[in-house]
């Protein structure tokens, strides 16, 4: 495992590594094992070949590997180590000394600007870029200034220059800070961690002094520089000099090019160079002053006519004192100096702004012929055109901008949009209304909220601007709106499928001129439907169905009824509780409830490692449902796949093979398809997500624990998937949600695509009020997990084994082989490499391992903590750097070789750090007694101990006095296997349970070799 | 003439001097300063007026410097040492500057040329109307004086100091208002526009790094957007829009449109690096690794409200 650091150097970004070598490093005898040569290399850099690695694995091919060095950075340190970024890496050396600066050598990378963009891009708001490739604090800071910079770029706040460096002129795309970019600019050279400026020349011989605003601009011109010239329209090779007649157009040339380097005469260069800066000495001047120029658009006097001009006034603003705003005329004409102050001329200023002004708003340039120096009047057509364009690019190049507020608001009060008047099909009851159900409509048309009528639509448009006065109230019209509308109007009706009329009183639809639609009139069974929908009418709670067996709570009730009401209008929809809150029985409930109603198979798609979950949970909440597996070599194909699907009320196959089965699977006619973990599809274009996606069925439903609303891009994917088409292709989301809502922000636009999905969507905490009444304090489940091919092989072998030593021994031999099995098969459970113990790979291999990655990946994402008990630490080493290794995060591992002190400072972080580990392993034999870790809301137990008061001590770790959530224990049990018979003994409370207490596993011991071989081999088809 | 006549007699090499920009075609972009060129015309001396290009070309004035009143100047010739020129120029009489500096700063528009270093043709415009011109009108109001031997008045050095002198006019015009006699500074100030320094930012103290090593690790928990919104701009390039047109552009290519087509290129390349990289990372594939969890806003939204019944 490697953490990737990222410092700024001699303007550039030279990327090192630590790398942990050994899951023992930080044991204080580690730290004595260290030898430091004379050198001073770093003991715990990552080297030269894991670096590259890393390196290569991340970013595209097409980067070659060049900038290979060896850097110098300066580091705590304490006695003679370093001390390490995490305790991923390892613990702090164990020194008294106090803490000082060294210089280390590490292996390093010193990247391209290009390949810095890239890297840095690919970090962004990650934890890690690749399988045990970790994002260290000082990469994701560089990946956010990369942000700030792409950022700047976006908005156009660059200028070219062109400096002297190395007896060479370059070109450079500078940002530009002003305004709120300064303050942005400040902020984040406060917050630059040290690192990121840690590093050094060889020679030095002390650690370096920059301050972190001056490292910080250095890089941010690097990336934004770069950033635009990559972008540039393409140019040719390089170009003699010979060829540039002057040196502005080397100049140019070399703002594009890949060096920047400027050909030409020193002296006319040096020379461009100086009139650069004159050129952008306003601008220098401007962002450091302490007024603000401002703009005001003001209106004409109410009752003037519709051509009558607007005004657009100039005023002054104090910086310090936003409140203190002077007419720029009373500053010209000398009657005001309240803005004047030592060293600063506001009249000067006033110039000078207006004078840049007058390059992005042309009124400006007339405005200053006015000697009264007032403002400047627009015509209607200018007063738009300030209004939607030259407003927006005065504010961005930081001048302050008053318009009215009917305009800044945008309300739905002074816009035009349509509405539909429905009238529904005479029908009793629901009957004969489904989804596809023709409707006729009457087109509405609204402005600010009223009806308006055809004659003064009509009006409207005579007036042919794009701004109007209706009933007082200014808006903004366009004339294709205004067009459309009348066309809405004269047409008068509309027909449409319920479906439409869903999306149209949801805000999901336009018409089809790009009209909003701003709601639908509809009266009886519909308007309830659409209440409904919405929010605004109840929907009313069901009885759980006949035959389910088990309980719901109130609120799974209510979760039951509402996956009900959208099933009975075919509408998909997304179920996202918290884990543990019982997606899996209001889901069961919903599956009986239909098949009692004599319909087709559920489909049901579930990550491999849950597969034999659901079978089990169905098995017990829903038992006289017929369930099918379809999965594994041996699964049915063809014909007889189809016959037997369609005898079966439930299917369960896995994300992998829907995608390769599609073409089978989409011969069979579903009643539903579920998708459980459904943020598996979140990224619409992978293969699985199509495949789901082209299943027809006659429900959708997605069960996910992951709060997909709060991720607008992956949104599309999970509502293409349950209601196909509702929110648009995935090229129109782009444009009316994803850029309006992530880029600009856009609260009204992120308003109504809330408005569009959440009635398909819901989502319920266990910190909701409403539903933490409903939960008891301790909630238990197992989770029954798979054996992978090789685990159920490895298995076998043991057992065979097992099988031939029981003839060959009696008496105490003969238990000891059979405890030796049992701990061999426990292991083969929990992992093969676990079993083999010889340090073979880890991921992709035990279906345990998939399963609690799963689920502690959901943890990790909502926040919460967990403890995982396993009673092999070899298991414990190996989870630690699995789950490092994909979260990116520090996990802890409680064995018996850990010492006291460090075994207080793991419960300190766990329980009191705010942004501490997550995630803490313990033996269950180090860890089961004594400790208080009241932070966990989750525990998980990999392996299973056969004696449950020795679980229930583990778990009360959490149960002690201060805990205020509530709390969940996932017991891990390999199905079919030796773990799900002793757990089925266990819960039978058969004869032997009592004697399993305080016992361990000897009982076993005393079985016959018949019992013996029933209970531990494998049940077909595990 | 043969080409060794002119290998004995041309000018030494001028290291260093200032070469004229202008390679080709008439001296001086400006208004003004093609007016101050076509005064050397009055002049009868054309043969000279060529050298004289060829020398402020080849970079043979070394220096060049004006004051109220006179122009000097000094030219590497044939000799070791370079010619001293002399141009002086009449001053405009204080009621010339009496007259039109109200009018000029009563515009807003001219002031805020002026102090910006340019000059619209309307400053003549108001200079004529008070009976007066800002360029020296006609020769008579020029006296050349150059010490080489050359019988002719003004000779090449004197029209080589005079087309450099064009060129400075082009990059900064108030230099005429200081030949004739008046130093824009002090109309400024006059005018109660004290030009606006940019004071030097005062150099950032040194900041250690600090030794405490969860300081110097730091945690910065950054993440997510600047939280603005980025709006591609509907207008390109408004930054150098602003400064207006790069002054006296030479270039093949015209300076705002080549500008506005970098800038609208480089806006999409720049949301992509604000959204973080988003298309570039989902072909890279790396679309699966843990995303840091987001810790602006809440962390769910509500569920919808009414229809669970809560």
């Amino acid at each position: 495992m490697i953490i990737l650091h990222a410092g700024a150097h001699d303007g550039g970004i030279v990327v090192w590594g630590e790398e942990s070598r050994d899951d023992r490093a930080g044991d204080a005898s580690w730290w004595k094992s260290v030898r430091l040569g004379r050198t001073r290399r770093h003991p715990l850099a990552a080297d030269p070949e894991t670096l590259a690695g890393a390196l290569d694995a991340v970013l595209p091919s097409d980067f070659k590997t060049a900038g290979e060095c060896t850097a110098t950075v300066w580091l705590p340190t304490r006695g003679s180590y370093p001390v390490p970024s995490s305790d991923i890496i390892a613990e702090p050396p164990p020194s008294q000394a106090g803490t000082k600066m060294v210089a280390w050598k590490v292996a390093a990378r010193r990247l391209s600007p290009d390949e810095a963009v890239r890297l840095l891009s690919l970090s962004a708001d990650r934890r890690t870029v690749g399988p045990g490739v970790l994002v260290g604090s000082d990469m994701a800071y560089w990946a956010y200034v990369l942000r700030f910079a792409g950022f700047l770029v976006a908005r156009q706040r660059f200028l070219p220059g062109l400096e002297a460096e190395r007896g060479l002129y370059v070109a450079k795309w500078n940002p530009v800070f002003a305004g709120r970019d300064a303050e942005q600019f400040g902020m984040l050279a406060r917050r630059m961690p040290a690192a990121a400026r840690a590093l050094s020349k060889p020679s030095e011989q002390e650690a370096p002094k920059s301050p972190a605003a001056v490292v910080l601009k250095e890089i941010i011109t690097s990336l934004t520089d770069n950033i635009v010239r990559r972008a540039a329209p393409y140019v040719p090779s390089r170009q003699r000099r010979a060829k540039f007649d002057s040196v502005h157009d080397s100049w140019l040339h070399a703002l594009k090019s890949e060096d920047g380097i400027a050909d030409g005469v020193p002296s006319g260069l040096a020379e461009l160079a100086i009139q650069i800066n004159q050129w952008q000495r306003s601008i220098t001047i401007s962002t450091a002053s302490p007024f603000r120029l401002c703009f005001r658009l003001e209106e004409p006097a109410d009752g003037a006519d519709v051509g009558s001009t607007w005004f657009v006034r100039y005023l002054l603003q104090s910086r310090d004192d936003p409140s203190l705003i002077v007419p720029a005329a009373e500053v010209w004409d000398g009657r005001t100096a309240v803005l004047d102050r030592s060293g600063s001329n506001a009249k000067a200023f006033l110039l000078l702004s207006l004078d840049q002004a007058a390059g992005i708003c042309r009124g400006v340039a007339e405005g200053l012929k006015n000697a009264l120096l007032e403002g400047h009047a627009v015509t209607p057509p200018g007063a738009y055109e300030f209004l939607a364009v030259e407003a927006t690019a005065l504010e961005q190049a930081g001048y302050g901008i008053m318009l009215p507020s009917w305009w800044t608001s945008k309300s739905a009060r002074a816009k035009l949009a349509a509405r539909v008047s429905v009238h529904a099909p005479t029908m009793k009851g629901y009957g004969g209304l489904s989804l596809d159900t023709i409707m006729r409509f009457k087109w509405e048309v609204a402005l600010g909220g009223q009806n308006v009528t055809l004659e003064e639509l009509e009006e409207i448009a005579r007036m042919k601007s794009s701004l109007v006065r209706v009933r007082g109230q200014w808006m903004e019209v366009s004339a294709s709106e205004i067009q459309s509308a009348i066309k809405f109007l004269k047409k008068g009706k509309g027909r449409a499928q319920f479906m439409d009329v869903i999306r149209m009183a949801l805000g999901a639809e336009e018409t089809p001129g790009g009209l909003e639609i701003d709601g639908v009139n509809s009266t009886g069974k519909l308007a309830e439907v659409l209440g409904q929908l919405d929010g605004t009418t109840e929907i009313r709670d069901l009885e759980q169905p006949e035959g389910f067996s088990g309980t719901l709570r109130p609120y799974q009730v209510r979760g039951y009824s509402w996956l009900s009401f959208l099933r009975r209008w075919g509408l998909g929809g997304c179920l996202a509780d918290d884990m543990g809150l019982g997606k899996t029985v209001q889901t069961l409930a919903l599956v009986q409830r239909d098949w009692q109603e004599g319909s087709q198979p559920v489909l049901l798609v579930c990550p491999t490692s849950v597969v034999d979950n659901w079978h089990r949970e169905a098995a017990r909440f829903v038992p006289e449902l017929p369930v099918m597996i379809h999965h594994g070599t041996d699964r049915m194909r063809g014909a007889a796949f189809r016959n037997a699907a369609e005898k079966h009320a439930i299917v369960v196959s896995s994300y992998g093979l829907v995608q390769r089965d599609t073409n089978m699977l989409g011969k069979v006619s579903w009643g539903g398809v579920v998708l459980d973990e459904a943020q598996n599809i979140k990224n619409s274009e992978t293969k699985q997500a199509r495949a789901v996606r082209s299943l027809g069925a006659k429900y959708r439903l997605a069960l996910t624990g992951t709060p997909v609303e709060n991720n607008v891009g992956d949104l599309w994917s999970i509502m293409e998937f349950l209601n196909p088409g509702f929110l648009g292709t995935r090229e129109e989301f782009q444009r009316k949600f994803f850029v309006p809502i992530q880029a600009k922000q856009d609260a009204e636009t992120a308003e109504r695509l809330k408005r569009a999905t959440g009635p398909f969507i819901l989502r319920r905490l266990k910190t909701d009020k409403s539903i933490i009444s409903d939960l008891p304090e301790k909630m238990e489940a197992k989770m029954f997990c798979y054996l992978t091919e090789e685990q159920a092989s490895l298995y076998a072998s043991v057992l065979d084994e097992c099988m031939r030593d029981l003839y060959e021994s009696e008496g105490i031999q003969r238990k000891g082989v059979i405890l030796s099995t049992i701990s061999k098969l426990k292991q083969v459970c929990n992992h093969p490499a676990q079993f083999l113990s010889d340090g073979s790979g880890i991921a992709g291999r035990s279906g345990k391992l998939a399963r609690l990655t799963e689920m502690l990946e959901e943890v990790v994402e909502s926040g919460d903590r967990a403890l995982v008990f396993s009673q092999f630490a070899e298991m414990g080493h190996m989870l630690k750097r699995h789950l490092q290794e994909t979260f990116g995060l520090e996990v802890l591992f409680l064995h018996g070789g850990v010492s006291r002190g460090q075994r207080a400072r793991m419960v300190e972080r766990f329980q009191n750090d705010r942004d501490g580990p997550q995630i803490f392993i313990l033996s269950l034999k180090a860890g089961g007694t004594g400790l208080n870790l009241t932070a966990a809301s989750h525990v998980f137990h990999f392996d299973r101990w056969w004696n449950p008061a020795v679980e229930d001590q583990a778990t009360d770790r959490i149960f002690r006095i201060g805990q205020k959530r509530n709390v969940q224990i996932h017991k891990f049990v390999c199905a079919g296997t030796l773990e799900e018979k002793i757990d089925g003994m266990i819960e039978r409370k058969v004869r032997v349970a009592r004697m399993v207490v305080g016992t361990g596993e000897k009982w076993l011991t005393e079985m016959s070799d018949d019992d013996l071989k029933d209970m531990l081999s494998l049940r077909e088809g595990a | 003439m043969s080409y060794w006549y002119y290998r004995s007699t041309g000018p030494r090499e001028a290291k260093g001097g200032i070469k004229a920009q202008t390679k080709r075609g008439a001296f001086g972009q400006s208004w003004w300063a093609t007016r101050w060129v076509s005064m050397l015309d009055d002049f009868d001396i054309d043969e000279r007026l060529a050298r004289g290009r060829t020398y402020a070309r080849r970079g043979q004035v070394t220096s060049v410097g004006v004051e109220k009143g006179v122009v000097t100047g000094s030219v590497q010739g044939s000799k070791r040492k370079p010619y001293g020129v002399k141009i002086k120029v009449k001053t405009l009489p204080a009621r010339a500057w009496k007259m039109a500096v109200p009018e000029l700063f009563a515009r807003p528009d001219i002031a805020a040329s002026l102090l910006t270093g340019r000059m619209p043709e309307e400053v003549e415009e108001i200079f004529a109307k008070v009976g007066y011109s800002l360029l020296p009108s006609n020769s008579k109001e020029l006296k050349t004086d150059c010490d080489c031997y050359d019988w002719s008045n003004p000779c090449k050095h004197v029209a080589a100091v005079y087309y450099i002198l064009a060129e400075e006019f082009d990059r900064d015009p108030l230099l005429v208002f200081k030949m004739r006699g008046a130093d824009v500074e002090d109309l400024l100030k006059a005018a109660d526009l004290r030009p606006v320094e940019v004071t030097a930012p005062a150099s950032l103290p040194e900041e250690p790094l600090p030794t405490d090593p969860d300081k110097f690790w730091g945690r910065t928990g950054l993440t997510g957007e600047p939280e603005m919104p980025a709006h591609v701009p509907e207008m390109p390039a408004a930054l150098p829009k602003q400064l207006g047109s790069f002054p006296f552009w030479r270039g093949k290519a015209k300076f705002m449109p080549a500008m506005e087509e970098i800038y609208e290129h480089a806006s999409p390349a720049g949301m992509d690096a604000f959204l973080g990289g988003q298309e570039s990372r989902e072909e890279s594939g790396n679309a699966g690794h843990v995303k840091r969890r987001r810790t602006r806003g809440p962390r769910t939204a509500p569920p919808p409200s009414g229809k669970t019944g809560t």
